[in-house]
């Protein structure tokens, strides 16, 4: 049966997302026919059908993740028939740059898999276990009968796992090399803003605050580059904006703070959070922040440790207001307090600086 | 004679002259259905993983068609690489076009016996062809010979100092060069607005001294005019030519780029309105010079064409090792011949 691979679609990009089939199993394409459309990280691209023939298998769905040299479909007939690309010969694609354990479709037998015995694929068959998503325990990582029969139980109480996609599988991995990285502490306060007025933009006073913050402690809007432990203070304020969306967490970039009248950031926030939401957001409108604002509060939560993401240096969270008794000469009073927490890394600011910035901002938000 | 107002516009297709060379256009208008053909093909073969990164000349028809039927065997043709069209009118093979876009060096071996053998290979590094234009422009003329060098370019590549060197050189010197810069709005996902604050790119001839003309780059009889008027100037020695043609881009930058994301779909689609295949064929059927019938037997005929240059292309024996050497280099350098043995040791050459 010939098989039709994914091709290398841009220059070296290694994997690809199924957005949509326009063909299924059964159906007779000729040489040119649109066969799918994949997204890969530069461009959604059309793929044509390389020859004539009727399609026997698909082998991923709409959403799957494909690499380079997987199959993407099986033609009727015979080995060999297909043009240049189509082979019959599936090569693994597990290498040190695509450390991914996600195999696509029902063709993990023809994967060599990482050392186990033909009993044990056999077994791992009729169970529908994916010796590819298995870590073995055995001598040298091979897979043994116990590997198969706990992945299998494991399948038949909680169902498959589902690979993380798009932007979730982004953020996983922008949050693993974070973790790995940064050396996190975090200062938590708390302010009166009971005088506020009812209509306050309360993103936009954050973003003033954090401005003066940056005024009074500079050193809080910088890159830092833990491999040449150099860093580098930044004068533009350039705040990324976390964005809370159905599809997972974004980040676009307000720029240049400091120096926007009220008005024109608001429109630019309601500018940046539509693209987001419509997903037309362009790449570079998520790049460059020089700290970031998680204003986690409008959904609730009161502290956190949000994680520094580098080059940034630090990130500011505020939480949900909350009432407490105050004292104001003698008298009780509800007193709306807003909390806010800082976490910054250690490797390129110390607790003084972190100190004075977290002062200047609640200053600010007590204005 | 042609004639227009400096900087203005040049158009044909709107009132097109009574004297007009109609076999001209219709032979024109096969060789840009024939190229549309060819480049949509050219994108198929590599989204199916049988062609490298490709640049399509998609809405660039007209103007490569034009270069190609301007220019005498005599001239010489230096490309940048969107240039399929006049390639192949100069004699280079549909499959050599894509044996060039899939790696293979013998692609730029053009056939001896024609004029492209004059010619310069693709360029793929932006306006570093415009000075070797002129370095060829200058030995045509130290040379005598009647002969024109017509070099290409897009509209980002006018933003480098290769080009304004090579124009005032083309100024001082009053070189036989003509340079057709193919502004189709878009270098990459810079647009016009944001690459240049000139008039018009025509407008930068003015400091070198030389003529700058405007033409519709998506109007064949109008671009054929000014080549003919351009290439004819140089050939007699009355110096050099920038031509700003002014078309679109309707592909997106190459097939490794993904224009819907820095482009409106909107403008896309009023650039569709104006392209040029279509503008040609309804001119030539309004002037009963083309039909329905000639349409369909000659867009079968382009089909096979195209299909016949595929399959020449997947069937080549495979490349030997030493042509990345031999096709390279006119004399192999001391230094690099123990490299060329060791390859040549290489059983059947063929690659892992």
């Amino acid at each position: 049966m010939p098989y039709f691979t994914l091709p290398d679609l841009g220059e070296g990009l290694q994997e690809a997302e199924v957005l949509e089939w326009h063909v299924k199993e059964g159906d007779t394409v000729k040489v040119d026919d649109l066969l799918l459309s994949v997204e890969t990280a530069k461009a959604i691209v059309d793929i044509p059908a390389p020859q004539d023939g009727t399609i026997a298998t698909l082998f991923v769905a709409n959403g799957d993740l494909v690499h380079t040299g997987e199959p993407l479909l099986a033609f009727d007939g015979d080995e060999g028939s297909g043009s240049q690309t189509v082979v019959g010969n599936l090569q693994s694609k597990e290498d040190a740059e695509n450390p991914d354990s996600f195999v696509v479709g029902a063709v993990s037998d023809s994967r060599p898999a990482g050392g186990t015995t033909p009993a044990i694929r056999a077994l791992a068959r009729h169970l529908g276990v994916n010796l590819a998503q298995i870590k073995g325990s055995g001598p040298a990582g091979s897979i043994t009968l116990d590997d198969v029969q706990q992945h299998a139980n494991l399948k038949h109480s909680h169902g498959d796992s589902t690979p993380l996609k798009g932007v979730a599988r982004t953020m996983a991995k922008t949050m693993a090399s974070a973790g790995q990285q940064v050396v996190p502490v975090s200062l938590f306060d708390q302010v009166s803003v009971s005088h506020w007025p009812q209509d306050t933009d309360i993103t936009l006073r954050l973003i003033r605050a954090i401005v003066a913050g940056c005024r009074a402690e500079p050193a809080v809007n910088a890159w830092f580059d833990g491999e040449s432990l150099s860093m580098r203070v930044v004068e533009k304020v350039d705040l990324g904006i976390a964005v809370d969306t159905p599809d997972g967490l974004f980040v676009p970039v307000l720029r240049d703070v400091a120096n926007r009248e009220p008005a024109d950031l608001r429109e630019g926030l309601d500018h940046l959070r539509r693209d987001v939401e419509q997903r037309k957001i362009p790449a570079k409108e998520l790049q460059g922040a020089t700290l970031t604002l998680s204003n986690f509060g409008t959904l609730g939560g009161r502290f956190a440790t949000p994680v520094v993401v580098p080059p940034q240096v630090a990130i500011v969270g505020a939480g949900k207001r909350f009432v407490q008794p105050g004292i104001r000469n003698g008298e009780l009073f509800e007193d709306t307090q807003l909390p806010v927490s800082l976490t910054f890394d250690h490797r390129a600011l110390n607790g003084g600086q972190a100190a004075r910035f977290l002062a200047a901002l609640l200053a600010d938000l007590a204005l | 004679m042609f004639t227009s107002t400096p900087y203005a516009l040049y158009q044909c297709l709107p009132a097109l002259a009574a004297d007009t060379d109609w076999p001209r256009l219709v032979s024109g208008y096969r060789h840009m259905t024939l190229i549309r053909t060819f480049d949509k093909k050219a994108v198929n073969l590599q989204r199916t993983g049988k062609l490298g990164t490709y640049a399509s000349c998609l809405g660039a028809e007209a103007i490569g068609t034009a270069g190609g039927m301007a220019l005498h065997d005599d001239d010489y043709f230096v490309p940048y690489y969107r240039d399929h069209a006049t390639q192949y009118l100069r004699g280079v093979p549909l499959h050599q076009i894509l044996q060039y876009w899939g790696g293979d060096e013998r692609g730029n071996a053009f056939p001896s016996d024609t004029a492209a053998a004059r010619d310069l290979p693709n360029c793929v590094p932006i306006a570093t062809q415009l000075p070797q234009a002129a370095g060829i422009a200058t030995k045509a003329k130290l040379g005598r010979e009647h002969a024109a060098v017509l070099a290409t370019c897009g509209d980002g590549a006018t933003s480098r100092g290769d080009f304004y060197e090579t124009l005032n050189v083309a100024g001082v010197w009053q070189l036989p060069l003509v340079v057709v810069v193919n502004n189709n709005q878009w270098a990459i996902s810079v647009p016009q607005h944001l690459q240049t604050a000139s008039k018009s790119i025509a407008h930068k001839a003015e400091a070198a001294g030389i003529e700058g003309l405007r033409v519709d780059g998506n109007d064949l009889p109008a671009l054929l005019d000014v080549l003919d008027y351009a290439l004819d100037k140089a050939r007699h020695g009355k110096g050099a030519t920038l031509i700003e043609a002014v078309s679109y881009r309707l592909s997106d930058h190459t097939t490794a780029d993904d224009a819907s994301r820095y482009r409106k779909a909107s403008e896309l689609h009023a650039a569709w309105q104006r392209e040029p295949v279509a503008r040609l064929r309804q001119a030539l059927v309004d002037a009963d010079h083309w039909d329905a019938a000639r349409e369909k037997q000659w867009l079968a005929d382009c089909q096979q064409q195209v299909d016949a240059a595929v399959d020449t292309y997947l069937n080549q024996p495979p490349q030997a090792p030493t042509d990345m050497l031999d096709f390279l280099y006119a004399e192999l350098p001391d230094s690099l011949k123990p490299q060329r043995a060791a390859l040549a040791q290489q059983a059947g050459g063929r690659h892992a």
